[in-house]
């Protein structure tokens, strides 16, 4: 009798699960490949990664990790198993990534993202599991960011970890002056200070109208934020916050406190060394050091003293080389920035260069190629990432614990001649080359019925050939 | 406004510069003579050999010893291969290397408008290109005759040339007509010309082969540069045509086979582009024409949206059509020519054909067999020595002779 209930319950769940669809693979599984490279030591020769649901159970040699009897197995004796790629910083897979006002930290970047965007299916396409997608540089203080998985037909079903922080720009937005640009970076945090001051002052003498504007806006006096608490943070205190229920500061500048309290993350963009030094400077003075990474521009490598003072991580431009030329001699001098982080001892992640086959790996490759180990190419793009978005136990790494995302190469993954075979998200197989039609499309031709030629495809490249013809002009991303 | 500036600052530097290197000479008589040494040789020639030490004296190569000692000091696991071979590098980019005042220009070569102080040629000789073939830039509909040159040596054109295979260049499609506009309703500019379309592009090219081909019977038809358009006819000018889409490559390969037709001439074909040679692989294969391709462009699209399928190369190559590849002179890192071989060979094409694409045919394109292409005794001592597998992303490449001299 009690079997049987147990056996009922067990029919229970499992009609459960087969209700929630394809969008949740709840089996355990086995994958079988002929080299492992867990990112967490040493490839694996002749590996297994278990999983159950959407997670990694156990990562090992064949011999050592046993399959259970009910894991669904996938062989690949060929193929080399890596963790997904993961994007440290991204604009693309939004709609128009720029906003014209200067200070909205108030916005949330999952409102422009398109989840069937190409960029999304190319991430899939080269091995990226994870991106950080952010707004674009032309800005003051933009929006908070989200970190997607590059599957799913909703923003919520892409969703890995939303609200992952804040794009700033140090470099000067159209229409503004370096001066300028730092004076309304400032400004906005005086606005919040003159605000929260202004709350506290208006509780002591008990008038009450932040409570009746929030009550008017229908915001909900719900759980912690119905509550005041004192505030956090390394850089200014306002005494007395306490008093005041976190739901009645101006929503437009909530994130703003969060981001001063150290629980907000900062993405900085950085176009030039020579902004490097006022963007530490106004991290300081609002608590936000700890919690910034730079995104930087190219030639930003010569303010890597100062970076590493400030024990700053950096997300470094696409562009792997620097050039410059001496205006008098035409001498080159081209420096290979990563090595120039590497050797400062800054912590640093590797970006894509384009939505297409310039894709993480690729960037990971040429790096090799101008002599970082191969090692730290990979953890660049991989670890390091990971650990800039405060993620590092769900990706970045094939461990216990992990989220089950895994790519299958059918040989290097740094290879020109390699390619993505299979991919897996949370253990769901959302991706093989073999029902690939837009990557046949590439390759063989033709194009598939019912498919559309890239748009984005077609303006990206002529746009290459027009412009790019000259290295030493620096491109300005947004 | 602008570009006059650049252009005076430009000239203003290499004045400057021609001015400031009285050492030149010395550096020209600088020795040529020297061994390297690597794990693995690629010869171009059909080859693979195993620890190879080749010698070379006066900028040729002397002997190639393999099973030879690797000496202290020097890395395992390098490769040498020939110099690679650039036939569409693109090395004239400014308009001013171009006569914009007439549509046909054969007269013109473009021997006279290249700049050898540029730092291009250093970054192409880095990027492991040792030879280009420098061709008039497409901005009217035939630009005018090619030069071929190392990408290092004498900064004194007579002596930097090589004495090759000529090529009339010009283009079919967009490019020559694109900002091009009637004379009406627009202010009075070296714009208002044509063709402003790609029929009146084609337009130009029939009418200066058939003017050519009749002048000597008729003589009021005899234009400036007709006799280079006859030496093509005749077959001892190569014509090379920019054509990147289907159409474009189609109209060209007509126009080819209507010379023969009517008479005039069995025309020597390449088509410098051919991104869409995919999509009638066969009309090239019957009429003879190969393709020097553009480079693979991640997103499938190339110049003009015509769109370049990865197979491309492969496909040429099974077919039997003569093929080079180009980086239509790009030097940063994952654009060179030697990245383009690599993806040709995600594409398909095996490591050995690859190799031929950059060397030993684009050589033989050039009636240069003799001197370049390929490392055996007796050939140029041009050279590239990579770190690892060449073509893949993760090899550098470590050092690249022009002539027996290693490139700084």
């Amino acid at each position: 009798m009690k079997l049987l209930s147990h056996s009922w319950t067990l029919a229970a769940c499992v009609g459960a699960l087969a209700w929630t669809g394809p969008l949740m693979a709840q089996q355990k599984q086995a994958i079988k490949a002929g080299t492992v490279i867990t990112m967490t030591g040493e490839p694996i020769e002749n590996g297994v990664i278990l999983m159950d649901g959407t997670r990694i159970t156990a990562v090992g040699k064949a011999d050592e990790v046993e399959i259970p009897w009910d894991a669904e197995v996938t062989e690949a004796p060929n193929m080399v198993a890596m963790p997904g790629f993961v994007e440290a910083h991204s604009t693309d897979g939004t709609d128009r990534t720029n906003e014209t006002i200067d200070v909205a930290p108030f916005f949330d970047v999952q409102d422009s993202i398109n989840p069937v965007d190409f960029f999304f299916e190319n991430c899939l396409r080269y091995g990226v599991t994870t991106v950080n997608i952010q707004q674009g540089n032309n800005t003051v203080v933009a929006a908070m960011g989200a970190v997607v998985k590059p599957f799913g037909h909703t923003v919520d079903l892409q969703m890995v970890y939303p609200q992952s922080g804040i794009k700033m720009s140090i470099s000067p937005k159209s229409g503004k002056s370096r001066a300028t640009q730092a004076a309304t970076l400032r400004q906005a945090f005086h606005d919040l200070r003159a605000h929260l001051e202004e709350l506290v002052e208006e509780k002591k003498v008990g008038n009450d109208r932040a409570r009746r504007e929030a009550l008017a806006q229908g915001r909900d006096y719900e759980g912690e934020d119905a509550k005041g608490r004192a505030m956090t943070g390394k850089g200014w205190i306002v005494e007395g916050l306490e008093t005041v229920p976190r739901v009645e500061i101006d929503e437009k500048m909530a994130p703003l406190l969060k981001v001063v309290e150290g629980k907000m993350r900062v993405f900085m963009y950085c176009g030039s060394p020579a902004e490097v030094h006022t963007a530490i400077e106004i991290a300081k003075e609002n608590g936000f050091l700890e919690t910034m990474t730079f995104v930087l521009g190219s030639g930003c490598h010569k303010a890597a003293d100062a970076i590493a003072a400030a024990k700053v991580p950096v997300i470094l431009s696409s562009n792997l080389v620097h050039i410059e030329t001496d205006p008098l001699t035409e001498e080159e001098t081209r420096t290979f920035e990563a090595q120039v982080f590497q050797d400062k001892g800054v912590t640093f992640a590797l970006t894509s260069n384009n939505s297409g086959l310039e894709s993480l790996w690729y960037q990971a490759a040429l790096a090799v190629g101008q002599g970082l180990s191969r090692e730290d190419a990979l953890a660049a793009v991989t670890t390091v990432p990971a650990q800039l978005l405060g993620l590092s136990d769900r990706v970045g790494a094939l461990k216990p614990g992990a989220d089950a995302n895994v790519v299958l190469y059918d040989g290097d993954p740094l290879s020109m001649r390699s390619q993505v075979q299979h991919v897996f998200i949370d253990g769901q197989q959302v991706y093989d080359r073999a029902n690939d039609p837009r990557l046949k499309h590439l390759l063989e031709g033709e194009q598939p019925k019912g498919t559309q030629a890239d748009p984005d495809g077609a303006r990206e490249e002529s746009a290459e050939d027009e412009g790019s013809e000259d290295e030493d002009e620096s491109k300005k991303d947004d | 406004m602008t570009r006059t500036h650049t252009f005076a600052f430009a000239l203003a530097l290499s004045i400057g510069l021609a001015t400031a290197r009285p050492a030149s000479a010395q550096e020209d008589q600088a020795n040529n003579d020297g061994k390297v040494y690597a794990s693995v040789l690629h010869t171009s020639a059909g080859e693979t050999l195993k620890d190879v030490m080749v010698t070379f004296a006066d900028g040729k190569i002397t002997a190639i010893a393999p099973g030879s000692a690797l000496p202290d000091g020097y890395a395992e696991g390098l490769v040498l291969t020939a110099g690679l071979i650039d036939l569409s590098a693109r090395v004239t980019r400014s308009e001013n290397a171009v006569e914009q005042t007439n549509e046909v220009e054969s007269r013109l070569s473009v021997a006279n408008s290249l700049d050898l102080f540029d730092r291009t040629w250093d970054r192409l000789a880095r990027s492991g290109v040792t030879t280009v073939l420098a061709t008039p830039p497409d901005r009217n509909v035939v630009g005018g005759l090619s030069a071929v040159l190392k990408t290092q040596g004498s900064k004194d054109m007579a002596q930097r040339q090589l004495n090759a295979r000529n090529f009339l260049r010009g283009a079919m499609g967009d490019a020559p007509s694109s900002g091009n506009r009637p004379a009406w309703g627009s202010p009075n500019s070296i714009y208002n010309r044509r063709p402003t379309t790609r029929m009146g592009v084609e337009w130009e090219w029939r009418r200066a082969f058939f003017d050519a081909a009749a002048a000597p019977e008729y003589p009021e038809l005899e234009f400036p540069g007709a006799d280079v358009f006859r030496a093509v006819l005749a077959g001892n000018i190569t014509l090379y045509v920019q054509a990147f889409t289907v159409i474009d490559i189609r109209t060209a390969v007509f126009l080819k086979e209507e010379m023969k037709r009517e008479g005039f001439g069995d025309i020597q074909m390449w088509i410098d582009g051919g991104s869409e040679a995919w999509k009638d692989a066969q009309l090239l294969k019957r009429s003879n024409t190969g393709v020097v391709l553009s480079p693979f462009p991640s997103a499938g699209y190339s110049p003009e949206r015509s769109f370049q399928a990865w197979r491309v190369a492969k496909d040429l190559d099974e077919m039997g059509i003569p093929f080079t590849l180009s980086a239509h002179g790009r030097t940063e890192p994952g654009r060179t020519l030697a990245d383009q071989a690599g993806r040709a060979m995600r594409g398909g094409l095996s490591f050995e054909k690859a190799l031929a694409a950059v060397t030993s045919a684009p050589a033989a394109v050039l009636g240069l067999e003799d001197r370049l292409g390929t490392v055996e005794v007796g050939k140029d001592a041009d050279f590239v020595l990579w770190s690892g597998q060449p073509f893949e992303l993760t090899s550098r490449i470590i050092g690249v002779w022009v002539d027996g001299r290693q490139v700084q």
